[in-house]
C-alpha cells in the first residue's frame, strides 16, 4: 500500500469504519502519503463524492462501503482508477471478487467468503461473442475472422447447455446473495495490515478493539466470531502491554494501557450510576422486564439480593464506596445468575489513560456512535463525522465525555420507546415477520430517523418483545421496524433484522426481500444505505410495500 | 483467484476433440488409404485413453512438426499441418507468433499448390487463414510468403470446401487495409470470386451437405463478407472499375433471404457511399435506393443499422442524390428510427434528417409534409445528448434554408421549448448553433412583424433567463452571441 499520488479516502458512517480510518490515517502519516478524507453516509453520497473527485485522484480507498455491489458498474470510473476496499459487508459482490485490476479487496485471509467458483458465474468473453453472433447488435462486421473448430450441432448443444448454465448461475447467485451479514471488522483488518508491515502501535490496537466491539454492540456478528476475534486481539494486547505491567507505578499522565477484562455487560455503568445502567441496558432490562410493574419489583429484589443500598446504587458509579466496588462484579454476577441472567459477564478490553481515566471498549462505541448521529445540528453535515472521529483520539477527552452524555440520552430514549411499544402492543405479527412502526410525534422519534440508532432500537425492542411474549412462534420471527424519516418529503426509514435466537447466525435476508417487494409494487424506495436491509420509502407506498413483503416471505 | 479460471475446462476440451474425431472420420471415408490409417489410431484413442494420453499420441512436438513439414513424408506432412491448424483454431490464445517463428509459412503456402493432395491443401489453407486473421504483422507474414496468387487460384478449386477456405483467407487479407485490398484487386481476385456467386452456390457450405459439419457460416456468407472487405477502407478508395464490377453482385446479394448476407451487403454499400459525390452517384445509379430504404425498416438491428448508414451517407451528397433518397421513401422510414430504443440509431437517424433539412426548401417541405417534425421535437426534448445535438442541427438547418412559412410551422410544432432547454448544456459548439437558430427565428419573426410575440414566447419558456446566464459563459464567442440577441431583441443594456 504505497502511494505516490494523493489518495481519496471514502469512509462510511459507522464506528468500525471510523476506527479503520484512524488506523489507516496513522499509517498514511507514517509513510507520508497524502490523502483527502470524505465521509459518505450512503450510496448517493458515495457516488457524488466520487464524481466530484474522480478527476484529481487515481487511487480510492473505501472503508465499510463498496464491497457488496458491482462498484465499477455504479461508479463507471476511468480504466486506470484503482479501488481498495476494506468493507465488512457480506456477501461481496462477485464482480468485485474476480476483478483483479481495478478492485483490490482487503479481506482477512481466514474469512470464509464462500464465493461461487469463477466458471460457475462467468464465461469467457470469446464464448459470449460467439454466442451473441446470432443476435448481432448491428455493429460493424470484423475486418478479420479466425475459423474455430465449431460445429452446427455443437453450437445448438452449446446454446442449450448455456441456458442450463444460466439457470444454475442464477441459483448459485441467489444462494450467495440471499443473506446479508458481516465479516471481520474493518478496523481489525486494517490493524492486521499495520501489523504485517510492523507498524502497529498501541493506539491502533485500541481502535481495532473498538471496531470489533462496535460489531458486537450492533449485534452484527455471532457470539462465536466475537469470542474468536477477542482472542486474536488479546494476543496483540499482551504483546503490546506486558512490559508496562511491572512499571505500573511509573505511568505518566499521557500513558495508555490496554487490559483484557471480564467485565459486566452493563452499558456505560462506570460513567453512570449502576441503577441507571441496569435500567437502560437491553440485556438486563429485557431479562427483568422492566417495562412492567412486576419488572420494577424484580429489579428491587435483584438489588436487595446483592445487598447494595439503593442510595449507593443510584449514586454516580465513581462516587460509590470503594469497599462496595471491590467485589462488585462477583456480587452482581452471583445475583444475576439467580435471576436468570447468566450472560452478564463479557470478555472485553478497557483502556487507561494515565491514572484517572478508564474506559471500556463499549463505552467508546456508544459515545462515538452517538456523536455521529447527533441530531442537534452543529454546522455542516460532516461535523458529526469529524467530531466522532476526533473522539477516538486519546487527546480529546472532552469530546468523548460529550459523546458519553449523548449516549446516555440515546439509551434512555431507546429504553423508553421499547417500554412504550411493548406496553401499547405496537409490535404486531404480520405472519412471516413482526412489524412495529413509530408514529410521528412519539417522543425522541427524530433520533430514530438515523440508521444506527434505529437498528439499535430494533434489536433492543425485539429482545424485549421475545422476553415479553408468550407466543412461541412469535419468539422466532424477524422484525421490521419503520420510523418517520423526513416529514416534509413524506418518507419513512425502514429496517429489517433477523430473529433474536441464541444460535442466531446474524444473517439477514431483508435486503433482497426489500428489493423484490419494491420492484413488484413499484414502490418509491431508496436503497441508499450500505446495509441493504435499511431502506427509505414513501409513506403512502408503505402499505402496498408491506403487503408485497408479507406475500413474498409467506 | 487465478485457480478458479481453469477449473471445469476439461469437459469442453474433451468434447471438442471427440466431435473432431468423428468429423475427421467422415472426411476420411473419401480416401480408403487414409481411412485405414486414421480410424485405427483414433478408435484406439477414443475408447481406451484419457484426453491427456491422447494428446501425447496425436500431438507432435514443435520440433517434430517443423521436421515433418520440411520433410518429404506426405503422411507426416499432413499430420503436422493438421496439428498446426488445430493449435491455431483453439478458442483462446492461438500461438500465431510461435507458428510464424517456426519459419514454416512459406512451406504452408507451397502446400496450397498441391492439387494432388486436397487434404493437405485444405489444412494449409485453414492454417494460413487463421494466421492472417491476426494483427497486421501476422497478415503480412502470410502475404509476403506469396500466398495471394495460390489462394486466388484455389478460388476455382473443384473442391468447394477448399474454395470456401480460400475466400475466407482472402477476406482476412483484404480486411487488413487498403494496401493489401488493392494488391488483391491487382492480382485479379474479383473475377473468380464473383464467379462463385451464382444461384447454384449453396448458402450452406459443402461440408454441411454431408450431414453436419464443422462450419456455422455459409459459403455465400463468406463470399459476401470478403466482397464487403474489398469495398472497405478509404485513403485511397478502392479502384473505380473494381467497384463497378462488384456492384451488380452486391445488388444481387441484397435480395438474398439470409440476414447475415443482407447485413454484410448493406455494410458494403455503406462503405461505398462513405465517399465522394461521384462515387455516391455510381451507387445511386444502380437503383439500389428503394431496397436500402426498405431494409431501413428491418426489425433486425444487423440489417437496419448498415442500411440506415448507407442511406445517411447518400443524403450527404448533392441535392439530386438526396432527392433520389426522398423519392425512395426515406422520410417515411425515419420517424420510427428517430424513436428507436437504441440511442445510436436515434443519433444516426437524426444525422440523416439533418442532411435532408440542409437541402432546398422543397425538400424541407417534403420533410414537414411527411410528419418528421413531431418525432424531431420529441428527440430534442427527451433524446440522449448525442441525438439531441444532431436534432439541434436539423432545426438549425431548417431555420437557415426554410421559408418563413416553414419556420412558422416549425415553431408551431413546439420546437422552441426543448430547444431553449438545451441552452443549459455545457458544449459550446451546440450552444452556438442554438443561438444561431434563435437568431434565425427572430429574423423570420421580423419579416412577419411578430418580433414582440416571439420575445414574449422565449421569455415565457425561460429562454431569456438561460441566455442571461450565458452572459457569464467562459467561452467568449458564446457570450457574445448571447449578448447580441439580448441587445437586439430584449433591450438588454
Amino acid at each position: 500500500l504505497l502511494f505516490l499520488q494523493r489518495v481519496l479516502l471514502l469512509v462510511a458512517s459507522d464506528v468500525d469504519a471510523l476506527c479503520a480510518c484512524k488506523i489507516l490515517q496513522a499509517l498514511f502519516q507514517c509513510d507520508h502519503v497524502q490523502y483527502t478524507l470524505v465521509p459518505v453516509s450512503g450510496w448517493q453520497e458515495l457516488e457524488t463524492a466520487f464524481l466530484e473527485h474522480k478527476d484529481q485522484f487515481k487511487y480510492f480507498v473505501l472503508i465499510n462501503c463498496g464491497a457488496n455491489v458491482d462498484l465499477l458498474e455504479i461508479l463507471q470510473p476511468e480504466e486506470d482508477a484503482v479501488f481498495f476496499i476494506c468493507d465488512s459487508h457480506r456477501p461481496i459482490n462477485v464482480v468485485n471478487v474476480y476483478n483483479d485490476t481495478q478492485i483490490k479487496l482487503l479481506v482477512k485471509q481466514d474469512d470464509d467468503l464462500d464465493v461461487p467458483a469463477y466458471d460457475d458465474i462467468f464465461r469467457d468473453e470469446e464464448d459470449e461473442e460467439e454466442n451473441s453472433e446470432n443476435e448481432s447488435d448491428g455493429s460493424e462486421p470484423s475486418e478479420k475472422r479466425r475459423r474455430f473448430e465449431e460445429d452446427v450441432i455443437e453450437r445448438t448443444m452449446k446454446r442449450r447447455e448455456r441456458r442450463e448454465w444460466e439457470a444454475r448461475r442464477q441459483e448459485i447467485l441467489f444462494d450467495y446473495e440471499q443473506y446479508e451479514y458481516h465479516g471481520t471488522s474493518s478496523a481489525m483488518v486494517m490493524f492486521d495490515l499495520a501489523w504485517i508491515m510492523s507498524k502497529d502501535l498501541n493506539d491502533m490496537l485500541w481502535w481495532a478493539i473498538v471496531g470489533l466491539t462496535d460489531q458486537w454492540v450492533q449485534d452484527k456478528i455471532t457470539q462465536m466470531k466475537y469470542v474468536t476475534d477477542i482472542g486474536t486481539l488479546q494476543r496483540h494486547v499482551s504483546r503490546h502491554n506486558h512490559r508496562n505491567e511491572d512499571e505500573e507505578h511509573s505511568l505518566s499522565i499521557d500513558c495508555m494501557r490496554i487490559a483484557f477484562e471480564y467485565d459486566l455487560r452493563l452499558a456505560l455503568y462506570q460513567h453512570w450510576s449502576l441503577y441507571e445502567s441496569l435500567c437502560n441496558t437491553s440485556y438486563t432490562s429485557a431479562s427483568l422486564k422492566l417495562w412492567s410493574v412486576q419488572g420494577q419489583k424484580r429489579l428491587q429484589e435483584f438489588l436487595a439480593d446483592m445487598g447494595l443500598p439503593l442510595k449507593q446504587v443510584k449514586q454516580k458509579f465513581n462516587s460509590m464506596d470503594i469497599s462496595l466496588k471491590e467485589n462488585l462484579r462477583e456480587m452482581i454476577e452471583e445475583s444475576a445468575n439467580k435471576f436468570g441472567m447468566k450472560d452478564l459477564r463479557v470478555q472485553t478490553f478497557s483502556i487507561h489513560f494515565g491514572f484517572k481515566n478508564k474506559f471500556s471498549a463499549s463505552d467508546i462505541v456508544y459515545a462515538t456512535a452517538s456523536l455521529m448521529e447527533n441530531i442537534e445540528k452543529e454546522g455542516p453535515e460532516t461535523t458529526n463525522f469529524i467530531k466522532a472521529l476526533d473522539s477516538l483520539s486519546r487527546g480529546n477527552l472532552d469530546k468523548l465525555h460529550q459523546g458519553l452524555d449523548l449516549a446516555k440520552k440515546q439509551l434512555r430514549a431507546i429504553q423508553q420507546t421499547v417500554a412504550s411499544c411493548i406496553c401499547t402492543n405496537l409490535v404486531i405479527s404480520q405472519g412471516p415477520f413482526l412489524y412495529c412502526s413509530l408514529m410521528e410525534g412519539t417522543p425522541d422519534v427524530k433520533l430514530f430517523s438515523k440508521p444506527v440508532s434505529l437498528c439499535l432500537l430494533s434489536k433492543y425492542l425485539l429482545k424485549s418483545f421475545v422476553c415479553s411474549t408468550k407466543n412461541k412462534r412469535c419468539k422466532l420471527l424477524p422484525l421490521v421496524m419503520a420510523a418517520p424519516m423526513d416529514v416534509e418529503q413524506g418518507t419513512v426509514i425502514m429496517v429489517g433484522i433477523p430473529p433474536e435466537t441464541e444460535s442466531s447466525d446474524k444473517k439477514n435476508f431483508f435486503g433482497r426481500a426489500f428489493e423484490k417487494a419494491a420492484e413488484s409494487t413499484n414502490s418509491r424506495t431508496l436503497h441508499n444505505h450500505f446495509d441493504m436491509s435499511i431502506i427509505e420509502l414513501k409513506t403512502e407506498d408503505r402499505s402496498k410495500f408491506l403487503d408485497a413483503l408479507i406475500s413474498l416471505l409467506s | 483467484m487465478k485457480k478458479f479460471k481453469n477449473k471445469g475446462k476439461d469437459s469442453t476440451a474433451r468434447r471438442r476433440q471427440r466431435v473432431e474425431v468423428s468429423m475427421e472420420l467422415r472426411k476420411a471415408k473419401k480416401d480408403e488409404q487414409i481411412l485405414k490409417r486414421r480410424s485405427i489410431s483414433f478408435s484406439l484413442v477414443d475408447e481406451s485413453l484419457s484426453p491427456e494420453d491422447k494428446k501425447e499420441i496425436i500431438q507432435l512436438s514443435l520440433e517434430e512438426i517443423v521436421e515433418a513439414v520440411n520433410g518429404s513424408d506426405r503422411e507426416l506432412q499432413l499430420q503436422a499441418v493438421q496439428d498446426i491448424r488445430r493449435m491455431l483454431s483453439k478458442q483462446n490464445d492461438p500461438p500465431i507468433n510461435q507458428v510464424i517463428e517456426l519459419g514454416i509459412i512459406p512451406r504452408l503456402v507451397e502446400f496450397l499448390g498441391h492439387d494432388d493432395d486436397p487434404f493437405l491443401q485444405f489444412e494449409a489453407a485453414w492454417a494460413l487463414t487463421n494466421i492472417a486473421s491476426g494483427t497486421s504483422d501476422h497478415t503480412r507474414a502470410v502475404v509476403e510468403a506469396g500466398a495471394i496468387p495460390p489462394f486466388i487460384s484455389l478460388l476455382s478449386s473443384p473442391h468447394m470446401h477448399i474454395s470456401e477456405q480460400s475466400v475466407w483467407a482472402l477476406g482476412n487479407i483484404a480486411g487488413d487495409g487498403p494496401t493489401y485490398r488493392d494488391a488483391l484487386i491487382n492480382c485479379s481476385v474479383i473475377p473468380p470470386l464473383l464467379a462463385l456467386v451464382s444461384p447454384v452456390t449453396p448458402v450452406n457450405n459443402l461440408l454441411c451437405l454431408n450431414s453436419s459439419s464443422s462450419l456455422g457460416v455459409g459459403f455465400l456468407r463468406n463470399i459476401t463478407w470478403t466482397i464487403s472487405n474489398l469495398c472497405r477502407n478509404k485513403n485511397p478508395y478502392p479502384p473505380l472499375d473494381a467497384v463497378k464490377k462488384m456492384l451488380p453482385v452486391l445488388l444481387y446479394l441484397l435480395e438474398n433471404d439470409d440476414k447475415d448476407i443482407i447485413s454484410d451487403s448493406c455494410w458494403a454499400f455503406s462503405y461505398l457511399t462513405d465517399s465522394t459525390n461521384d462515387r455516391i452517384q455510381i451507387v445511386v445509379d444502380t437503383g439500389i435506393l428503394p431496397r436500402l430504404v426498405e431494409l431501413m425498416g428491418s426489425p433486425e438491428m444487423m440489417i437496419m443499422t448498415p442500411a440506415l448508414r448507407a442511406v445517411g451517407n447518400i443524403v450527404t451528397g448533392t441535392d439530386e442524390q438526396t432527392q433520389a433518397a426522398i423519392d425512395a421513401g426515406v422520410l417515411a422510414a425515419l420517424p420510427r428510427l428517430l424513436r428507436h430504443p437504441k440511442q445510436a440509431i436515434q443519433k444516426e437517424a437524426a444525422w440523416t434528417l439533418s442532411n435532408i433539412a440542409a437541402g432546398p426548401s422543397q425538400q424541407i417541405q417534403q420533410l414537414i409534409t411527411c410528419g418528421l417534425l413531431p418525432p424531431l421535437v420529441e428527440l430534442l426534448d427527451k433524446g440522449d445528448f448525442k441525438a439531441q445535438k444532431e436534432a439541434v442541427w436539423v432545426v438549425a438547418n431548417l431555420t437557415t434554408g426554410g421559408t418563413v412559412e416553414q419556420v412558422v410551422e416549425l415553431v408551431q410544432s413546439g420546437v422552441l421549448k426543448p430547444l431553449l432547454n438545451l441552452l443549459l448544456v455545457k458544449d459550446s459548439k451546440t450552444l452556438l448553433i442554438i443561438l444561431d437558430t434563435i437568431t434565425n427565428l427572430f429574423k423570420a419573426a421580423k419579416k412577419l412583424g411578430v418580433t414582440d410575440r416571439l420575445c414574449l414566447l422565449v421569455e415565457e419558456l425561460g429562454g431569456l433567463e438561460k441566455m442571461e446566464a450565458l452572459l457569464t459563459h467562459e467561452n467568449n464567442i458564446v457570450y457574445e452571441a448571447a449578448l447580441i440577441i439580448m441587445e437586439k431583441y430584449f433591450c438588454f443594456e
